[in-house]
C-alpha cells in the first residue's frame, strides 16, 4: 500500500505553483525537488526571505495544511556567500489529519487507502531554508503559535547554534547545564571539539607503534 | 509545592527531571529538565567520516539501535545518491522490525512494573532475549550492531537463520498473546491506566507528537506508508490504529498500539523472508553486489540530504549537509529530529490534573527514550 | 542539684553504657575471647557483605539494558545477591552506566556521598571508563573516575551481562580477600580491570 507516484507528483507541482502564484513580488523561490534515492519521492523546497518568514509559515499552515513541523534547525556558515553566513532550515509535512469522527462516546477510525489520495490529500514533505546575512547576533520571526512543535526546536537551535528566535516566549537553555556561560554555543564552526588535532587514535593504547613525530602528544 | 522527580529514580525511564507542582496529591505543572546526557553527537560527527558515523547513531536511542542507524544511513545515501540492491532492503526491513519488536518488548517490560505488574517484566524481558538472539545472528552484538552500510548491509542472512527466525516469531506470536490475556485479565492493570493521561489527537499533531502515540488517538498517520521508503509497500501490513474516546487517548490505548504494532512487525518479518529476493535460505558473501552496492565517499559542498523514519517511538529524521572538512569526507552539519524531545514535553503537559501516583502511568505509556532526547 | 547528678551518674545511660562496655572489654581481654570474637565477627560481616551487595538503580545510557538484562531471566543476577535499590543510602555499590555529562557530575557526586559506608564504585562500559566514543565531546567528562574512586572496570560497548556478572564475581573475592574497607581507606588500591587476564 503506498501512494501513488504520479499524484504525489501533481500534489507537488500544486504546491509549488499556488506558493508561486501568492508570492510574487517577493524573492521566495519554491520548487519540486525529489530525494535522489529509494524511490525518488518529491518534496517542496522552499527559500524564503528573512522578514516573510512568519506569514509564509501561516499561510503554509491555514491554506496549505502543512499541520506538523518535524524540524527547525540552523546552519553556521563561516565561509558562505555574504547573504547567507547563517541559515534557518524549517522540514515540515502535511500530514492531513483526519480528526475520527465522533459517535455515541467513542470515536470511529478513519482508515484511508493510500493508493486513492490525491490533491490536496497526498502528504507531502517541505523544506524551507532561511537565509540570514553576516551578523553577530542572527535572529528571525518565531513560529511557536503557529506550530507548537516548533516550540523546543527553536530552543535546541538557540541553545546549540546561537540563532536567536524573535517573539519566542520563555527562551531557554534545554540540552546544555543551565550554567553555560551566556553566548557559549557549540555547533557554531569556530569551537572546535576536544582533542581535534589528532582524531586518528592509535591501536595501540599504550603506544607501542607510535611514529616519532608524535612522540609527547596526548592521544 | 515542587517535588523534583530527579535524575535518579527508578521510574523515569531515563536520565532526567521532572519538576513536578502539586497541590495536596493532585498535580498542577510540570517542568521537564533534559540534557543530562547530552553528549553533541552533532557536533562529533562533523569530524567523522560517513561510515563511521553509524556508530554514533546505533547509541542514540540505545533501546531501538537499528531503527536509528537505518534512519541515519537512508539520510546518507540521499545525500550520497546511492542505490541500494533489493535483497539488502528486505535484510534491513527484517532487521529494522526485529529490533522494534524488541524495543516495544523492552518499553513493555519496564512499562508493567511501575503500574505494578512484576511478572510481566520478566515474561518481556524472555521474548527479548529471542528477538535479540536473532539479532545477534544477523549483527553481531546484543545491542550495538552497527549494521548497515552506505549502499546496503554488512552481511547477509546467516545460513539456517529463515529457520530460526520463523520457529522463534511463530512463538513469539503465541506468547504475546499470552502476555497480552495477563495484562488485560489484570484488574489493578486496567485501573491505573485507563482514564490517565488524555492526549488529543489535534493537540498531539499539533505538537509534533508522532509514531504510537499518535495513533493511538485514532489519527491514521504512518511514515511507512505516507512517504514509502525501502520495500514497505511490497509488503503485507495493517497500520495499527487503536479507537478511543472522545476525550483523547489514555495510557490504555497507548499500550494496546503497541502489542498490536509488535504483532505487525513480526508478521512483517515472516513475510519478508517468504519474499526476499534470491530466497532466504542463500547467503552471499560479504562485499556481494547483491547485498551492498559501492557508494562514493565524499558529499559536495551544496548537497544535503535528508529522510523521514519510522522509528519505534515515532518519526526520526536527519538532516545532512555535504561539504565538510577534509574535502568533504566529513558531513559539513549532521542535524537529528528526535521523536520523544518533542514528545516528552507533551507527555508532561498531560500529566496536569492527575495525581502524583499517575505519573508513572503516564509517563511510561509514552515510552520516553532519553538517549535519543539528548542526543 | 549537682550534688544529685553525681549519686546517680552510674545510671545514667551514657555512664551505664561506659561501665558496661569497659567491664566486658576487660573480661574478654582477659580471657582471650576478644580476638576469637572480632575474627568471627569480622568473618560474618564480610560474608554478609559480599553475598549481598545491593546496586543503585540508576540507569545512564546503553551498558542501563544490559543491567536490566543482567537482572533478567537469562542471566539472573538475584541469584548472587545482587538486588537493585533506589534510594542510595541503601545501596552498597554505585554501578556507573553511561557517560558522565558536566550537568551530572554533581548529581552523580551527591548520590556517591549519600551512599553510606562501605561502597564501591563500578565503571561500566566504555563511556564511565574514559568518556568513551564520545570522549571528544565538549558536555561529556573524560571518565567517571575522575570525580569518584573507582573499584572495579568493566569494558565493553556494552559489556554483556556476563561480564557484570563476571565484575561482582571479582569484587566479591576482592571483598573476601582485603576485607570490608572503607572507600576512604581503599584510595591507594589497584582496581580491578575485567577481562585483563
Amino acid at each position: 500500500m503506498k501512494i501513488r507516484e504520479e499524484y504525489a507528483e501533481e500534489a507537488a507541482q500544486q504546491i509549488v505553483d499556488a506558493a508561486v502564484l501568492r508570492w510574487q513580488g517577493t524573492r521566495l523561490e519554491a520548487e519540486v525537488r525529489h530525494h535522489k534515492s529509494g524511490m525518488a519521492r518529491p518534496y517542496v523546497y522552499i527559500n524564503c526571505p528573512r522578514n516573510h518568514w512568519r506569514a509564509v509559515a501561516k499561510w503554509l499552515r491555514f491554506e496549505m495544511g502543512v499541520d506538523h513541523c518535524s524540524m527547525i534547525t540552523g546552519i553556521h556558515w563561516p565561509d558562505g556567500p555574504d547573504d547567507c553566513k547563517w541559515e534557518v532550515v524549517a522540514h515540515l509535512m502535511r500530514m492531513n489529519v483526519i480528526n475520527p469522527p465522533e459517535r455515541g462516546g467513542w470515536t470511529k477510525q478513519v482508515i484511508r487507502d493510500p493508493n486513492i489520495l490525491q490533491d490536496d490529500d497526498v502528504p507531502m514533505e517541505f523544506e524551507v531554508s532561511i537565509s540570514i546575512p553576516d551578523t553577530r547576533s542572527p535572529s528571525v520571526q518565531s513560529v511557536q503559535e503557529v506550530w507548537m512543535g516548533a516550540d523546543w526546536n527553536e530552543k535546541e537551535t538557540w541553545d546549540l547554534v546561537g540563532i536567536d528566535f524573535e517573539g519566542h516566549e520563555n527562551m531557554r537553555r534545554v540540552l546544555q547545564p543551565h550554567d553555560t556561560p551566556v553566548g557559549f554555543h557549540p555547533l557554531q564552526r569556530q569551537h572546535k571539539i576536544r582533542y581535534h588535532d589528532f582524531e586518528y587514535m592509535y591501536d595501540d593504547a599504550q603506544g607501542f607503534g607510535r611514529k616519532a613525530i608524535d612522540e609527547g602528544k596526548i592521544k | 509545592m515542587w517535588i523534583s522527580m530527579g535524575p535518579q529514580h527508578p521510574m523515569t525511564h531515563g536520565l532526567w527531571t521532572l519538576k513536578v507542582k502539586v497541590d495536596g496529591e493532585t498535580v498542577v505543572d510540570t517542568i521537564p529538565d533534559l540534557g543530562y546526557i547530552h553528549r553533541g553527537v552533532e557536533k562529533i560527527c562533523e569530524s567523522r567520516e560517513f561510515t563511521k558515523i553509524t556508530t554514533y547513531c546505533d547509541r542514540l536511542c540505545y533501546a531501538s539501535a537499528n531503527t536509528w542507524s537505518h534512519s541515519y544511513i537512508y539520510a546518507a545515501e540521499d545525500l550520497l545518491e546511492v542505490e541500494v540492491p533489493e535483497r539488502a532492503e528486505y535484510i534491513r526491513v527484517i532487521a529494522i522490525e526485529l529490533q522494534r519488536i524488541a524495543s516495544h518488548l523492552m518499553w513493555l517490560g519496564a512499562f508493567c512494573p511501575d503500574v505494578g505488574n512484576l511478572t510481566a517484566f520478566v515474561w518481556c524481558l524472555r521474548e527479548r532475549e529471542m528477538m535479540l538472539d536473532l539479532l545477534q545472528e544477523l549483527g553481531g552484538s546484543r545491542m550495538h550492531y552497527n549494521f548497515p552500510r552506505i549502499g546496503g548491509v554488512k552481511r547477509d542472512l546467516p545460513i539456517g537463520f529463515a529457520m530460526r527466525a520463523r520457529a522463534k516469531l511463530n512463538l513469539f506470536l503465541n506468547r504475546i498473546q499470552e502476555t497480552e490475556q495477563l495484562l488485560d485479565e489484570s484488574t489493578v492493570f486496567l485501573v491505573r491506566t485507563q482514564g490517565v493521561g488524555y492526549a488529543k489527537p489535534e493537540e498531539m499533531v499539533n505538537y509534533g507528537v508522532t509514531g504510537p502515540n499518535v495513533r493511538a488517538g485514532g489519527v491514521n498517520y504512518d511514515v511507512r506508508w505516507a512517504h514509502p521508503y525501502s520495500v514497505y509497500d511490497q509488503l503485507d501490513w495493517q497500520v495499527s490504529v487503536e479507537r478511543p474516546s472522545i476525550k483523547g487517548a489514555d495510557s490504555y490505548d497507548r499500550y494496546r498500539v503497541r502489542v498490536d504494532e509488535m504483532r505487525q512487525s513480526a508478521l512483517m518479518c515472516l513475510d519478508a523472508l517468504n519474499k526476499i529476493p534470491g530466497g532466504a535460505e542463500t547467503h552471499y558473501s560479504e562485499g556481494d553486489p547483491m547485498i551492498i552496492t559501492k557508494a562514493k565517499e565524499r558529499a559536495e559542498e551544496g548537497k544535503t540530504g535528508f529522510h523521514h523514519f519510522e522509528d519505534s517511538r515515532g518519526e526520526s529524521m536527519f538532516y545532512m549537509v555535504g561539504g565538510g572538512d577534509q574535502r568533504g569526507k566529513y558531513p559539513y552539519r549532521i542535524s537529528i529530529r528526535s521523536p520523544m524531545f518533542i514528545t516528552l514535553p507533551y507527555a508532561s503537559k498531560c500529566m496536569i490534573g492527575y495525581k502524583v501516583a499517575d505519573i508513572p502511568a503516564i509517563m511510561g505509556s509514552f515510552d520516553p527514550c532519553i538517549g535519543e532526547t539528548d542526543r | 542539684m549537682a550534688d544529685e547528678a553525681q549519686n546517680y551518674s552510674m545510671f545514667n545511660s551514657q555512664g551505664l553504657v561506659d561501665v558496661v562496655g569497659d567491664t566486658t572489654d576487660a573480661a574478654l581481654e582477659a580471657s582471650s575471647l576478644k580476638k576469637f570474637i572480632s575474627v568471627l565477627g569480622g568473618r560474618f560481616f564480610n560474608w554478609g557483605q559480599r553475598k549481598s551487595l545491593f546496586p543503585l538503580h540508576l540507569g545512564i545510557k546503553c551498558c542501563a539494558l544490559e543491567m536490566a538484562a543482567a537482572g533478567g531471566p537469562r542471566f539472573d543476577a538475584e541469584r548472587f545477591g545482587v538486588f537493585f535499590r533506589s534510594s542510595p543510602r541503601q545501596c552498597d555499590i554505585l554501578l556507573v552506566n553511561g557517560p558522565i555529562s558536566k550537568k551530572f557530575s554533581d548529581p552523580i557526586v551527591r548520590l556517591w556521598e549519600q551512599m553510606p559506608e562501605p561502597k564501591w564504585c563500578i565503571a561500566m562500559g566504555e563511556c564511565a571508563i574514559s568518556g568513551g566514543p564520545y570522549y571528544q565531546s565538549y558536555n561529556i567528562l573524560e571518565g567517571v573516575n575522575t570525580l569518584i574512586p573507582v573499584d572495579v572496570y568493566i569494558p565493553g560497548c556494552p559489556p554483556r551481562p556476563e561480564a557484570l556478572i563476571d565484575g561482582f564475581a571479582h569484587l566479591r573475592k576482592k571483598i573476601m580477600k582485603m576485607g570490608v574497607k572503607s572507600s576512604s581507606e581503599r584510595v591507594g588500591d589497584a582496581p580491578i580491570i575485567i577481562g585483563d587476564d
